[in-house]
């Protein structure tokens, strides 16, 4: 090597224009200290940001604050407002409907999902350019794709429609997705499995690339059908990484909220009313602020704890 | 079991030529061992036998039937894989039931729990069959890989350094374990190694590859005493047969010698003969090796473990057996 590189010119004149007081500081510093200068800002960031207005909210969720009456002081009410939300039946309604969507997108984003890495993972020809086509829908704004597909479930006009009647022969105008009850929450199924398929077969084509071929080789020796081959090596070898992309739509589509709002706002009715939908009602619209941060804690509680059990059969499955 | 026959085959990846025509016969309850250096194809032979790889000329036949185009699961043969293979996330005894779990053979469970514990505990890790076959140590994820094929009764079992990472001790006792299993069961075994300690003990049959090219096929015996060439002359034999110039040492040389071959247990050290000077003596307990140069060429001779030979004497070389060689390395039979 001739001479020295230029990171260590620039270090060489950064150390040289240090004053001589603020080196003899640094020197006298430990490691310890130094470890600590450099987490500090974050760990203040993170404060800031993230625990303090957690802290806030329990805190309001004990009173009957309204913050579109800031002059009216709060009162403590302890526990009224987790038993009010408790025992609302609109509240369970909207749990119900949070669940309908969580569980039949994750199944469809699953299974869809995993069947595409699947088909993907064949290389056949151009499976490059079918990659980018079939990941594109996850690149676009929720707020884009609610639009869009408002256009797209149109009974008039509207391609689904058209898709649809074209394979089942029912009129295209005879029924409207977002606007029957029937259809409304599977409208919002259908939209969200469009948007994150994808992103559940990336991880998926993840976990099948990193089969090594060797092993379905020796299957192959051991004379395992092609069947009990993907049943008992793909199937399992793959099942962390699935379980991690659950995981992650899980959590992501308990909180919904921008992608339903602009295709249904909720209705019709409520049966497209996700939690995250009534609660920002009754936080912004209500003005039910302690109320609604209750509600809040409530749903984070639930998430939390859903996670953190399913956390642990993940890792009781990678330990397998 | 049956016959294995490797008839002009022929396996290249792009522009390397992994095999070329290479005709190999395994007769029914034999044991042929490939030896060769790294790279001369003898992975690639085996799995051209397995059916994991489409040879582009030659065909293949197991039991007398032509499976050149047939599906590895077709040609029934274990595998006992370089990288042993295992399947990460079962235990070694699903590992090793695997194969038997087949639904085409439709052996009963209590049929396989028993043959996997024989097999386990012939192979000493049948402690570890709980384990996952990531938890072991690479040893044992060997005897894991050689377990999965034994438990099979296939038509051939194809061993790609089966057991290359263990330890002296248990490396003999396979051995042994192994002779007998191809002895009792007359089972057919095509056996790759680089030791050579391995292919004189085991073989029936010990073929030379070099450089893709089957170059000698013969017993031990045949390959060791009479080789073919400088090549296979040189692949076996330690310490390694003595490679000099023709005239260098006085020996009646045919016509065309470019190399004379003397095995180091072939050469007399007495008054007579040519002359050398002893450079070393490597005292090995119960045998000695003289090290010398004899006319720039490094030379080595056994002799007894109780010489009295010392570095600085001059002493005469007297062969016997000599093998000569031509210029393209061709054995010159006299
Ligand atoms: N899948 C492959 N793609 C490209 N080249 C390959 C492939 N497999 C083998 N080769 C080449 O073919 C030649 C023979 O390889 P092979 O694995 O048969 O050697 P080997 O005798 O088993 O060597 P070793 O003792 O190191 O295991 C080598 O030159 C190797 O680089
Ligand atoms: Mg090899």
């Amino acid at each position: 090597m001739a001479g020295p590189s230029v990171a260590d010119r620039i270090a060489d004149r950064a150390a040289a224009a240090t004053p001589m007081t603020v080196v003899r500081t640094v020197r006298g510093l430990t490691d310890r200290a130094i470890a600590w200068i450099f987490v500090a800002p974050t760990i203040f960031l993170l404060l800031a940001i993230n625990i303090f207005p957690l802290i806030w909210t329990i805190n309001l969720s004990f009173t009957n604050y309204r913050a579109n009456r800031l002059t009216r002081p709060a009162e403590y009410i302890g526990l009224r407002n987790y038993e009010r939300l408790l025992t609302d039946p609109d509240i369970w309604h909207n749990m119900q409907v949070t669940a309908h969507f969580v569980l039949w997108t994750l199944f469809f984003q699953v299974v869809i999902g995993f069947a595409l890495a699947w088909l993907i993972n064949r290389q056949f020809k151009g499976h490059g350019f079918w990659t980018t086509i079939i990941v594109l829908p996850m690149m676009l704004s929720p707020a884009v794709v609610g639009n869009f597909w408002t256009f797209l479930y149109q009974p008039q006009i509207g391609l689904f429609n058209y898709v649809i009647s074209f394979f089942t022969g029912v009129d295209p105008s005879s029924f409207d997705m977002i606007g029957s009850v029937a259809l409304a929450p599977w409208s919002i199924v259908i939209v969200d499995t469009w948007m994150w398929t994808p992103f559940v077969m990336l991880i998926c084509l993840a976990g099948l690339r990193s089969i090594p071929e060797s092993i379905y080789e020796a299957a192959e020796i051991d004379r395992a059908s092609p069947w009990r081959q993907f049943w008992t090596i793909t199937v399992p070898m793959v099942l962390p990484f699935l379980m991690l992309a659950v995981l992650f739509r899980g959590i992501e589509n308990f909180k919904m909220f921008d992608l339903v709002v602009e295709l249904t706002s909720g209705g019709p009715g409520s049966v497209t009313e996700l939690a995250s939908i009534n609660l920002k009602r009754e936080a912004f619209e209500k003005w039910r602020t302690g109320y609604a941060s209750a509600y809040a804690i409530i749903l984070f509680v639930t998430v939390f704890g859903l996670a953190n059990i399913y956390v642990k059969a993940l890792n009781k499955v990678k330990e397998r | 079991m049956a016959e294995v026959r490797l008839t002009g085959v022929s396996k290249s990846f792009g522009k390397t030529v992994a095999i070329r025509d290479v005709d190999l016969a395994v007769a029914d309850g034999e044991f042929v061992v490939l030896l060769g250096p790294t790279g001369a194809g003898k992975t690639t032979t085996l799995r051209t036998v397995a059916g994991l790889e489409r040879p582009e000329t030659g065909t293949v036949h197991i039991g007398g039937k032509d499976v050149t185009r047939s599906a590895p699961a077709e040609r029934d043969v274990a595998f006992v894989f370089q990288q042993y293979s295992l399947y990460p996330h079962l235990t070694v005894f699903e590992n090793m039931a695997f194969p038997l779990r087949s639904p085409a053979r439709r052996v009963p469970e209590d049929r396989i729990t028993e043959r996997v514990g024989q097999v386990a505990e012939m192979l000493r890790i049948d402690h570890k069959l709980a384990n996952k076959a990531t938890r072991l140590s690479g040893g044992e994820m060997q005897r894991v890989a050689i377990g999965r094929a034994l438990v099979r009764d296939p038509s051939i079992f194809l061993m790609d350094e089966p057991l290359s990472s263990l330890d002296a001790k248990l490396r003999a006792g396979l051995r042994v374990e192994l002779k007998r299993i191809q002895y009792e069961l007359g089972a057919t075994i095509l056996y790759v190694t680089h030791d050579q300690i391995e292919a004189m003990t085991l073989a029936t049959r010990v073929g030379v590859l070099n450089q893709g090219r089957l170059v000698q096929i013969g017993t031990p015996k045949q390959i060791y005493e009479d080789p073919d060439d400088i090549y296979v002359a040189g692949r076996l034999g330690s310490p390694r047969i003595n490679l000099v110039p023709a005239g260098v040492i006085a020996v009646p040389a045919p016509p065309g010698t470019a190399t004379v071959g003397l095995r180091t247990e072939h050469v007399e050290i007495g008054r007579d003969g040519t002359p050398a000077t002893i450079d070393r003596i490597e005292h090995l307990g119960d045998q000695s090796r003289a090290h010398m140069t004899v006319a720039g060429t490094p030379f080595t001779v056994l002799v007894d473990a109780h010489t009295d030979l010392a570095p600085g004497d001059s002493v005469g070389l007297s062969p016997r057996a000599p093998l000569f060689f031509d210029a393209a390395g061709t054995r010159i039979r006299a």
